[in-house]
């Protein structure tokens, strides 16, 4: 088949444009993680703050990816860190909206007899809360991941590499195989990415 | 089966213009700024001489998406370069033989696709090789082969166009002997020049008549070793397309000759760097050059 | 011997609207002693109770636990001298039920073989086998067996207090009734001070050293379980008339 030899031939430049797709995926969820689940934390400590950071994380959700990279450019120029931020902002709805549910989901009863009990604000985030919100906040990681591949191919238009690369140089010049070459380890990636934080998930929800 | 997928996406995306095709005649152009302008001058003039409705489908995407279109009937005819047809389309080794090129193409498109080329605007949209006017200075660049000393420490951008064609960046480096310090970033072509600005890479594959290259205080380095072909713009129309609509052929050979390089780069920064609306440009162009 | 908890002028209004929930309570509970609260539903009398252990801020009075001021200590400090089981248990889901247990020591710091030690001991004295209980989670125990260890959990760190409130309302009669003779056995042994609130009379009647009558935040009587039957305060009247005299009484 005509991909199979292409991707012989070009073993090296798809590794290397894999491994700039992954960096992309991975540098901007964690980033979303570290500044999202504690958001999403303090969420559940003042609820006077949930409809305006809720409401600005689904702001950044709703605008086109497209649209959200060329409104980043005068600000961050072209290149990864452009396409990275983008990703960080499309990552943050699903991750606090999910750490805020799953500690709020947390029952009641057993934040009360937790706090009864002598329990700091802390220990009862650390050993109660998350690990009971653990699986509802591995859940919007997961989704955050998935369509973070997604969006990362097209971060090659503004100079970001990634398997989208090979997408926009096959549709310039009417290629399908090349097409093909970038969609299809693309997709792979979102799906393999998916199967691991299943399972992860799975592991971690706890029946209530 | 992956030919398959690629022509349901063309036709996917061409079949929003497509419907009631028989009553129009349906103008295309490639996705940079001179090509859009050209494409409105020429449906204007379609309009003001034949009285024919002009749909046009601008921006519509590189130099194979253009000819595909082409080919298919979804567009009935677009301005192509004489260049870009010899070496993208024919594949043919990009030659010295200038004079000839036009002519080789005319023909084998006459054969080949059933294409007709029609007179030429009279510019040549070479490719420039550009830098920054800083750059060229401090490192006494001129042209192309002076590239070659800075290279290994410069990263150079390009549009995927650029990248793929047999014309473009392969053919360039080798010619030249240009060796960067890593492969080129691709990126959407429009982008290039604000990369270049922002000092993200060092040179670019720009168009000779950009109206950005004086705004943006970048310098073309000559093409010593002649790479590259010329690149005339002509009206590239199907033969079919011709045969319905008499005077077509007539309304467009008004257009031949008529734009020089600078006329063109004036045009061009119109658009580009003072933002005027295209449609207003080709109004004007036509009302004072082809009264 | 030092009053397990003594509660002087105790009131507490609504932030908002600066409504009392609760005004002028007093009382004292010795080690040994079961203070009962009853009273009706928004009588005040868990809102006392969480006045206690500061889940609620008093607005005025004071709180001496153990002869100790309860506003000088940290609330989390004072927290952990005091046991507290609510009536939906709260047990925590991903721990087992001797993790469930060992909790509050664990936070304190014990060494792990005196939690352990502890934690059998206790599960002994509420009933349930060690060897059966200690690694089962709470989704696997019945709903009597997840308040024992409830009340198992209060008395992990041996508090000289316990607060109780509603402990056995979520139970179905037949075990409600089995834990209450129990818990009645359980009292005497511990020696610790206990306030337990209930709107049931007879379960009051049946656990309390003393019992408390509250209406609309005050305390209107405080007395043994005879004088309770005896009082002609109305509102005392009122629950011994809502006691379920019998079925012989039935016509």
């Amino acid at each position: 088949m005509n991909l199979l030899s292409f991707y012989s031939r070009n073993s090296a430049e798809l590794l290397g444009l894999t491994w700039q797709h992954v960096y992309l995926v991975v540098v901007s969820t964690g980033a979303a993680i570290v500044v999202g689940v504690p958001l999403g934390i303090a969420l559940t400590r003042r609820p006077a703050w949930r409809a305006p950071v809720l409401g600005l994380a689904n702001v950044f959700q709703t605008i086109p990816s497209l649209a959200l990279l060329g409104f980043l450019i005068p600000f961050f120029g072209i290149g990864a860190w452009t396409a990275i931020t983008a990703l960080i902002l499309y990552a943050l709805l699903p991750i606090i909206r999910n750490t805020y549910t799953g500690i709020a989901g947390v029952d009641p009863a057993v934040r009360e007899a937790g706090r009864g009990m002598g329990m700091t604000d802390g220990e009862l985030l650390r050993l109660v809360e998350l690990p009971l919100a653990a699986g509802v906040i591995l859940a919007g990681i997961r989704v955050a991941t998935v369509v973070s591949v997604g969006v990362a191919t097209i971060g090659a238009a503004i100079g970001a590499g990634g398997l989208g690369v090979y997408i926009f140089r096959g549709v310039a010049t009417v290629d399908d195989t090349l097409i093909m070459a970038g969609a299809l380890p693309a997709a792979l990636l979102a799906l393999a990415a998916d199967a691991v934080l299943g399972i992860a998930q799975r592991r971690l929800a706890w029946q209530r | 089966m992956a030919a398959i997928g690629g022509r349901v996406l063309l036709t996917v995306a061409l079949l929003l213009g497509a419907c009631g095709r028989h009553d129009r005649i349906v103008v295309g152009a490639k996705n940079f700024t001179e090509s859009d302008l050209l494409a409105e001058i020429v449906a204007q003039q379609i309009e003001r001489r034949l009285h024919v409705p002009v749909e046009r489908r601008l921006h519509l995407g590189g130099t194979f998406v253009c000819h595909q279109a082409i080919l298919a009937g979804q567009i009935d005819l677009y301005v192509e370069y004489s260049g870009t047809a010899f070496t993208a389309v024919l594949k043919h080794p990009p030659v010295v033989e200038r004079d000839s090129v036009f002519h080789q193409v005319a023909s084998e498109y006459s054969r080949q696709f059933g294409l007709r080329w029609l007179t030429a605007f009279g510019f040549d949209n070479t490719f420039a090789i550009l830098v920054r006017a800083a750059d060229a200075e401090r490192y006494g660049l001129k042209a192309i082969s002076d590239l070659s000393r800075v290279a290994p420490r410069w990263h150079a951008g390009f549009g995927y166009e650029f990248l793929e064609r047999a014309d473009g960046f392969a053919g360039l480096s080798r010619v030249y002997g240009l060796h960067f310090a890593a492969p080129p970033t691709a990126m959407d072509l429009g982008l290039t020049y604000r990369a270049l600005a922002d000092r993200k890479v060092d040179v670019i594959a720009g168009n000779s008549t950009d109206g950005q290259i004086a705004a943006l205080h970048l310098v073309a380095l000559e093409d010593d070793r002649h790479y590259f072909p010329p690149y005339e713009a002509a009206p590239v129309v199907r033969a079919g397309t011709l045969e319905r609509y008499a005077g077509l052929a007539r309304a467009l050979e008004e257009l031949g000759g008529k734009i020089s390089d600078d006329e063109m780069r004036r045009l061009n920064a119109a658009a580009d760097v003072e933002h005027r609306d295209i449609r207003t440009i080709a109004h004007e162009w036509l009302e004072a050059h082809v009264p | 011997m030092t009053a397990a908890v003594d509660v002087r002028g105790l009131a507490y209004a609504l932030p908002g609207d600066g409504r009392t929930l609760v005004q002028n309570v007093s009382f004292t509970v010795g080690p040994g002693e079961t203070l009962v609260l009853l009273g009706r539903s928004g009588s005040g009398k868990t809102t006392t109770l969480k006045l206690i252990n500061r889940l609620l801020e008093p607005t005025a009075g004071e709180v001496l636990v153990a002869g100790e001021p309860a506003a000088a200590l940290e609330p989390t400090r004072l927290r952990r001298r005091i046991g507290y089981v609510i009536q939906e248990v709260g047990l925590f889901p991903h721990f087992t039920v001797a993790q469930n247990i060992g909790l509050v020591p664990r936070l304190e710091g014990w060494p792990a073989d005196r939690i352990a030690a502890r934690v059998r001991e206790l599960l002994a004295l509420v009933g349930l086998d060690p060897a059966a209980f200690l690694t089962r989670y709470p989704h696997q125990l019945s709903g009597g067996q997840r308040q024992r260890v409830g009340v198992a959990r209060a008395l992990a760190a041996d508090p000289p207090l316990l607060l109780l409130d509603e402990p056995f309302g979520a139970l179905d009669p037949i075990t409600r009734v089995e834990l209450q003779r129990e818990f009645r056995g359980l009292e005497g042994r511990l020696g610790k001070g206990m306030v337990f609130v209930t709107h049931d009379v007879r379960e009051g009647l049946l656990l309390g050293t003393r019992i408390g009558l509250m209406q609309e935040g005050r305390l209107l009587f405080l007395g043994t379980p005879e004088e309770f039957r005896g009082s002609t305060q109305p509102e005392a009247v009122a629950f011994m008339s809502a006691v379920d005299p019998g079925p012989a009484a039935r016509g």
